[in-house]
């Protein structure tokens, strides 16, 4: 088994459960190659893809990101709110994007200094910064939030973004996932910085004796996955057309999921974002077949859940204390 | 309860460091408290108190041995574990008739050991990393929780659903958690606790001694299980009915909780008074909100504040401890290189 799964085991064995499940959906689902389902669940999937960059990258170097669900939905409202206020939306979309750097930059800093507590500290920082934009969203009288929505005019342009029936034929939102994922394969596998992310996450110590900065990188890592959630808060935006502060609660566990299922593991140093995309393509074919037959999506949860297990005991298992001595 | 965990405290602080961060939360929030609302410290107000705190407080010491056991030791499965043996307490047991104390301790330790028995053997056994393992089992419990009871639902057996009323402290409501907390005590003061703390602070040194490493881990899990039942039981009084939500949120205030009281998430080092204690102070940060007039915005602000606590404790424990210990000395060798310049 361990020889079949070998190096590539991860990307091959991902493949294959990605063709099973879509030769599964196409025979057993009517409509399931239907133009209209391909189109908007390939909508579905750059949401998710857009939001698991950054898990992706933060995985590489053994951190945990789960602000995500938190920054995605503070840039949803907060973005609104920045449009009623009469900002340009470009502009608007900058100021989002930066604050998001921002936001992860400090994840970045504080997990590389706390080491191996990026789950908890991105948790805090995920739960400030909601609570906080909330806070200051609702404090603009008539225009502000109620129950965690809050209404705006989201420009056309960014409502055309995320829609399936564009007319370019597909969504750019989609577009853009793909130009990220090629963005990131090519970061990952060919630039030195993107090396030095799976030095630091395989060993820490040796990199830091070949002169790749810890701190340094740590924070752009986590920079970088404050921008791609933001990201996902906006084009969310442009799907929804209002905002929500709980938009992104999905995306704190099925983002982890992605990238595990993929064969990324969590401890750090193996896996990529190749093999994330394959995962998040898994879970939206999986999401469709289990829509197809009624399924709730508790039921879906339940089912992705048992998935975890046996797709990390694969790759992910980490070695017996008696081979580490 | 509270003064009780203070008296203590107070006898353990000046020893221990990682104490410090919830016990000066704690002591600030009682203070704000004291000014802003006074209600808290009126017999009504304590078991108003305890019934809200209660169910983290066991959430948190259930999550404690795991925490010790490490490495990066968090149970993020408990919320939903809390609602299923919920669920199973008010709609399963009468079901099969029955409701007495003793049946629903036992359903709860039951199936809160079987999970994490479970848990701890695909761990242990397979040696995947604990939270992926206890995320899987989130997914599966909170998906299965709104399968099995769609709606919220039901009541609590009488003698449990009076809890959320109480009005004396001196009752079951103050019983339970301290008998809970005895266990604890008892419980830590073993060899096999000992021994869970060694496998947490280095698994290879545990395993050269000769510690069983998978027994051991699953046996933290078996301890952390009967905290889970007595905290599901807790939380079933205190909200008097079945819920397939409700109890979910858990996971993540327990986790700020188990942060807050001093555990470190690099395994071995974590106690069950600190846990009590951020358990105490979660509890405190929203009763204090409460007592501002933020209307709507309340939610609000319990989440900015939990967060930004978590952050701060998290900082504040990073500098009293760990992390600037090298600094700390380099800074004392430059010092004392200076000042003592004959003594090489």
């Amino acid at each position: 088994m361990r020889a079949i799964v070998g190096q590539h085991g991860s990307s091959v064995m991902a493949s294959v459960v990605l063709l099973a499940l879509v030769v599964f959906g196409a025979v057993s689902i009517d409509g399931f190659w239907s133009l209209i389902n391909l189109r908007s669940s390939l909508v579905f999937a750059s949401f998710l893809g857009v939001a698991t960059v950054g898990q992706t990258l933060c995985a590489l170097i053994g951190g945990l990101d789960l602000s995500i669900p938190f920054v995605v939905g503070a840039a949803n409202v907060g973005l609104v709110k920045l449009l009623n206020d009469g900002l340009p939306s470009p502009v608007g979309i900058v100021v989002v994007f930066v604050l998001g750097a921002l936001i992860g930059a400090f994840n970045g800093v504080l997990s590389h200094r706390l080491r191996g507590q990026s789950l908890v500290v991105t948790l805090g920082v995920g739960n400030a910064v909601l609570g906080l934009i909330q806070i200051l969203v609702s404090s603009g009288g008539n225009s502000g939030i109620s129950g965690g929505t809050i209404q705006g005019a989201v420009p056309q342009w960014l409502q055309s973004f995320a829609t399936a029936n564009h007319t370019i034929g597909i969504a750019p939102a989609v577009i853009l996932w793909a130009a990220l994922a090629a963005l990131n394969i090519v970061l990952l596998r060919r630039t030195w910085l993107g090396r030095s992310l799976y030095a630091l996450g395989g060993n820490r110590v040796a990199a830091d004796r070949v002169l790749i900065s810890g701190p340094w990188t740590w924070t752009l890592v986590f920079a970088a996955s404050g921008v791609t959630a933001a990201m996902t808060g906006v084009l969310l935006l442009g799907y929804t057309g209002s905002g929500y502060a709980g938009v992104g609660d999905p995306y704190l566990f099925t983002t982890i999921a992605a990238v595990l299922i993929g064969g990324t593991s969590l401890v750090g140093g193996r896996g990529g974002y190749g093999l994330t995309v394959l995962g998040v393509l898994i879970l939206t074919v999986l999401q469709t077949i289990l829509s197809g037959y009624s399924l709730s999506s508790s039921a879906q949860e339940a089912i992705l859940g048992l998935l975890i297990i046996p797709a990390v005991a694969l790759y992910a298992r980490s070695p017996h204390p008696r081979m580490q001595i | 309860m509270v003064a009780d965990a203070k008296w203590s405290a107070g006898r353990l602080i000046s020893r221990q460091r990682s104490l410090r961060t919830p016990v000066i939360l704690l002591v600030i929030l009682l203070v704000i408290a004291a000014f802003h609302g006074p209600h808290l410290f009126t017999s009504d107000g304590l078991a108003g108190g305890l019934v809200g705190a209660a169910p983290l407080m066991l959430a948190t010491l259930a999550m404690t041995p795991i925490a010790i056991a490490g490495p990066a030791g968090v149970d993020l499965s408990i919320g939903p574990a809390m609602t299923l043996i919920n669920i199973a307490i008010v709609m399963g047991l009468p079901e099969i008739g029955l409701s007495s104390p003793l049946a629903v301790f036992a359903c709860a330790i039951g199936l809160g050991v079987l999970l994490q028995v479970v848990m701890g053997t695909l761990i242990a056994v397979l040696r995947v990393s604990t939270v992926v393992v206890t995320l899987a089992v989130y997914l599966v419990l909170d998906g299965m929780n709104s399968v099995i009871l769609p709606q919220s639902g039901g009541t609590a057996p009488d003698w449990l659903a009076s809890w959320g009323s109480a009005s004396t402290i001196f009752s079951l409501v103050l019983y339970v958690p301290l008998a809970a907390f005895v266990l604890w005590a008892l419980v830590s003061r073993t060899t096999f606790f000992r021994n869970i703390r060694l496998m947490g602070a280095n698994d290879r040194t545990a395993f050269v001694s000769g510690i069983p490493l998978i027994p051991t881990r699953i046996g933290a899990h078996v301890v952390a299980g009967v905290f889970v039942g007595i905290a599901s039981v807790m939380y079933t009084g205190l909200i008097g009915s079945a819920d397939p939500t409700a109890g979910t949120p858990y996971t993540l205030s327990a986790v700020t909780a188990l942060i807050i009281g001093g555990a470190s998430l690099g395994g071995g080092h974590a106690k069950g008074l600190g846990s009590v204690l951020g358990a105490i102070d979660i509890w405190l940060i929203s009763y204090v909100l409460s007592t501002f007039n933020f209307g709507l915005d309340a939610s609000y602000w319990v989440q900015f504040t939990t967060g930004a606590v978590l952050v701060a404790s998290l900082i504040a424990g990073g500098l009293l401890t760990g992390s600037s210990r090298p600094r700390l000395a380099r800074w004392r060798k430059r010092r004392g290189g200076q000042a003592e310049p004959g003594v090489s």
